[in-house]
């Protein structure tokens, strides 16, 4: 009896010892866990998005998994297009029930690492080596507590302001370089009844954009951001608080479409196009494709928002990657892995770039085969791109605070300083609904 | 003849008694897979709701989640936003009830007029709101035409401002949702003995007093399950019109929150399912509510008929 006891403590122990061992492994962040490949049928599942920004991904995605299919005959790959109000409640309700997509698609920074707290998803850097990782384009915007957690797929360049000299120059006016400038330029505009700059904030999105766009360059970084999630800062001081002066001093100047409320972003951009606005903001990965739809180089200029104030990022654009990252219940995270290094191939960056005319998120992708101007500047812009904020605050504080106060400041019944009043009052509630947030960005400002 | 004793020799309470004591548990048994169904799919979902309420992380924190949501402004909006709502049940009611008697009035293509008062009824939520989206855009259709017309002072950023957007909402699903009163209060009306108007109009009574004296009484309960049907509808579905008219924002601003998006967003993209939990808690004892008023409405109007 005695001796089984003492063979069962001593299986307990190696057993213990083992599983020690390999969860060692897993966590060292440097360190990949096994990668064996494995030899049995394997089928994964990919949510995904992309296609709503960068066109041509679809035709993309297709050929990408039926060639890593045809390299691995035992995997096969079911790729599902998810939409862009149901991207996140989707993966939500597939993480609840732990079923659903092996590889799932994430909006960079804090669209990323808020699945990671809620151990929705592994470590990428747990499969992936870091050498190769090292490749991947702005991976710091998802590398929390040493790992990191999902792999940059594309560049997203946000988000460029995109000028049609065309009309412009027939209202006898040049493209603005300062913010004194653009708003001179909404001035003789709007008297003439011409939209300036097409926008739509019915569906919330574009005031994300402009929060990171203009709320970025009185910043010297974006751990200004994260002390002011924290509440080590306030979104209510100065460098913090002025961009919203901005938003409605451009307001003033009669800058936007009238019925920017009441129009999706979309809807808005088309009028960009159809030249009934002299300027929009898009996506960056889609900035190509509005060229050319409004007449190609000779008639648009791409660049940066013009700069109001003078800090590091005043006229940059904001560098963001979009990522693929691995589900927490995937039985073969190896081969998911493999499949997002398999898109980061030399080929495969070129068929990226082939297909939508966006930036591959890898430093090895080839850079002469662009030769489009417009595209040069963009991934230029992009290369030396700032921080994209909103990547740093909660989503919660971006919906309920961010969205909504861009569309009462662009509506005229908010103020700018009732705006940041109301962002740091959101924020502050964050702090005690969210009980985890303050734990999780104060290790993430780390 | 139950124990072979002759029913007259026992008391008349006793006879009762016995006789019914069959019939007391048949009518449970029959509507047991039933009641089997509702606790597996109602009770276990609604345990389940109470029991996450009163818990973060699987630990136990008493009512500390209805602390928070009650002290956080977006919750008690959207809860002010549903009070609001209902404010469009009574004027609900009374469209429904003029254009049913409007309806009872024509003498002919009433088939015809039925159908395409009920049609907005049969349509899927994300159809109508998609097109009363677009319709009810600041230079959109409706507006064009009101300055077509001279009336620019009413073309209104319907719902891009925020001082309006949430009555144009309740304006969406009036006129979604009135069809279905009409049909309700006509097929009541239908039923009405026709002696009992013929009767009225001899008496010499109106249009109005024939309506007031007779029709109304007469669709008072079928009037009341409207009114606690919409009413329900106001508190606690709700959220299909303001996920599509507002592409799942609430806005502008706050403008249109309703306490079932806050849940939607808690649960679905903030990662906070304690927290909708307590605000789903709070929404189904609301509702609970108006399942008691209705239910004793409609024993009222089964004694009253009795």
């Amino acid at each position: 009896m005695t001796t089984t006891r003492k063979l069962a403590g001593a299986l307990l122990v190696a057993t213990a010892l083992v599983l020690t061992a390999c969860t060692g492994a897993g966590s060292g962040g440097s360190t990949p866990v096994n990668t064996a490949f494995p030899t049995e049928k394997v089928k994964l599942t990919m949510w995904w998005w992309g296609e709503q920004e960068a066109p041509g991904a679809q035709k993309y995605v297709d050929e990408a998994i039926a060639a890593y299919e045809k390299k691995h005959p035992n995997v096969t790959i079911d790729a599902v297009l998810q939409t862009t109000d149901g991207l996140v409640p989707s993966f939500q309700t597939a993480a609840a029930s732990k079923t659903g997509p092996d590889i799932e698609y994430f909006w960079g920074g804090t669209n990323a690492l808020t699945p990671a707290w809620q151990k929705q998803i592994t470590p990428i850097s747990d499969y992936i080596p870091k050498e190769e990782l090292s490749h991947y384009l702005n991976a710091t915007e998802e590398t929390y507590d040493g790992k990191v957690w999902t792999a940059p797929w594309y560049v997203q360049p946000s988000f460029p302001l995109l000028i049609r000299k065309d009309v412009l120059a027939k209202n006898g006016l040049s493209v603005p370089t300062t913010w004194d400038q653009l708003m001179s330029v909404c001035d003789a505009l709007s008297s003439k009844g011409i939209t300036t700059i097409a926008g739509g904030v019915k569906d919330g999105w574009f005031g994300g954009w402009l929060y990171s766009i203009l709320g970025s360059q009185d910043l010297s970084s974006q751990s200004d951001v994260l002390a002011a999630v924290v509440g080590t800062q306030s979104f209510t001081d100065a460098k913090q608080a002025e961009w919203w002066t901005r938003l409605a001093e451009s307001k003033q100047h009669g800058c936007w479409n009238n019925d920017i409320n009441s129009l999706e972003l979309y809807q808005a951009q088309q009028r960009f196009v159809d030249g009934a606005a002299a300027m929009t903001i898009t996506a960056g990965t889609d900035a190509p494709n509005f060229v050319k739809k409004a007449g190609g180089d000779a008639n648009v200029e791409v660049t940066a928002m013009p700069s109001w104030a003078d800090g590091p990022y005043a006229g940059k654009l904001g560098s963001s990657s979009q990522t693929l990252g691995i589900t927490s219940w995937s039985k073969y995270p190896q081969v998911a892995a493999d499949f997002i290094m398999f898109l980061h191939t030399s080929a495969q960056l070129d068929a990226w770039y082939a297909a939508t005319g966006a930036m591959p998120a890898d430093d090895r992708f080839d850079l002469s085969q662009v030769t489009s101007p417009a595209k040069k500047k963009l991934f230029d812009m992009a290369s030396h791109g700032g921080p994209y904020l909103e990547n740093y605050i909660p989503p919660q504080l971006d919906s309920d605070a961010v969205f909504k106060n861009v569309q009462l400041v662009l509506q005229g019944s908010t103020t700018p300083a009732q705006a940041a009043a109301d962002m740091e009052a959101t924020a502050k509630r964050l702090r005690s609904t969210d009980r985890t947030l303050v734990k999780n960005y104060t290790v993430w400002a780390r | 003849m139950t124990g072979g004793v002759a029913p007259s020799t026992l008391a008349p309470g006793r006879i009762a008694v016995r006789r019914s004591s069959p019939g007391s548990w048949q009518p449970w048994l029959w509507i047991a897979p039933a009641i089997a169904v509702l606790l597996a799919i109602f009770g276990y979902s609604i345990v389940a709701l109470f029991g996450e309420s009163l818990t973060f992380q699987g630990d136990w924190v008493g009512l500390e989640n209805f602390g928070l949501i009650f002290s956080d402004p977006l919750f008690t909006t959207g809860l002010l936003h549903n009070g609001l709502l209902l404010l469009a049940v009574p004027v609900l009611a009374a469209f429904a009830t003029f254009f049913a008697v409007l309806l009872f009035e024509t003498k002919r293509g009433l088939g015809f007029y039925r159908a395409v008062v009920f049609m907005p009824y049969v349509l899927a939520v994300p159809v109508v709101a998609v097109v009363f989206g677009q319709l009810l855009q600041r230079n959109g259709p409706i507006n064009e035409a009101l300055r077509s017309a001279g009336l620019s002072a009413i073309a209104l950023d319907w719902l891009g401002d925020p001082n309006v957007a949430l009555w144009t909402m309740a304006g969406v699903i009036m006129w979604k949702e009135v069809g279905f009163g009409v049909v309700l209060i006509l097929a009541r009306m239908l039923t009405v003995s026709t002696e009992m108007y013929e009767a009225a109009k001899l008496d010499g009574a109106g249009f109005w007093r024939t309506h007031w004296s007779i029709t109304l009484p007469e669709i008072r309960p079928i009037l009341g399950f409207y009114v606690v049907t919409e009413a329900i509808t106001m508190v606690s579905w709700v959220f299909n019109y303001v996920y599509v008219l507002t592409n799942g924002q609430g806005g502008p601003g706050n403008a249109t929150v309703v306490s079932e998006l806050y849940i939607y967003r808690n649960a679905f993209q903030y990662q906070q399912p304690e927290l909708a939990a307590a605000a789903a808690v709070i929404l189904f004892l609301g509702t609970m509510l108006f399942v008691i008023v209705f239910v004793r409405m409609q024993r009222r109007s089964l004694r009253v008929s009795s």
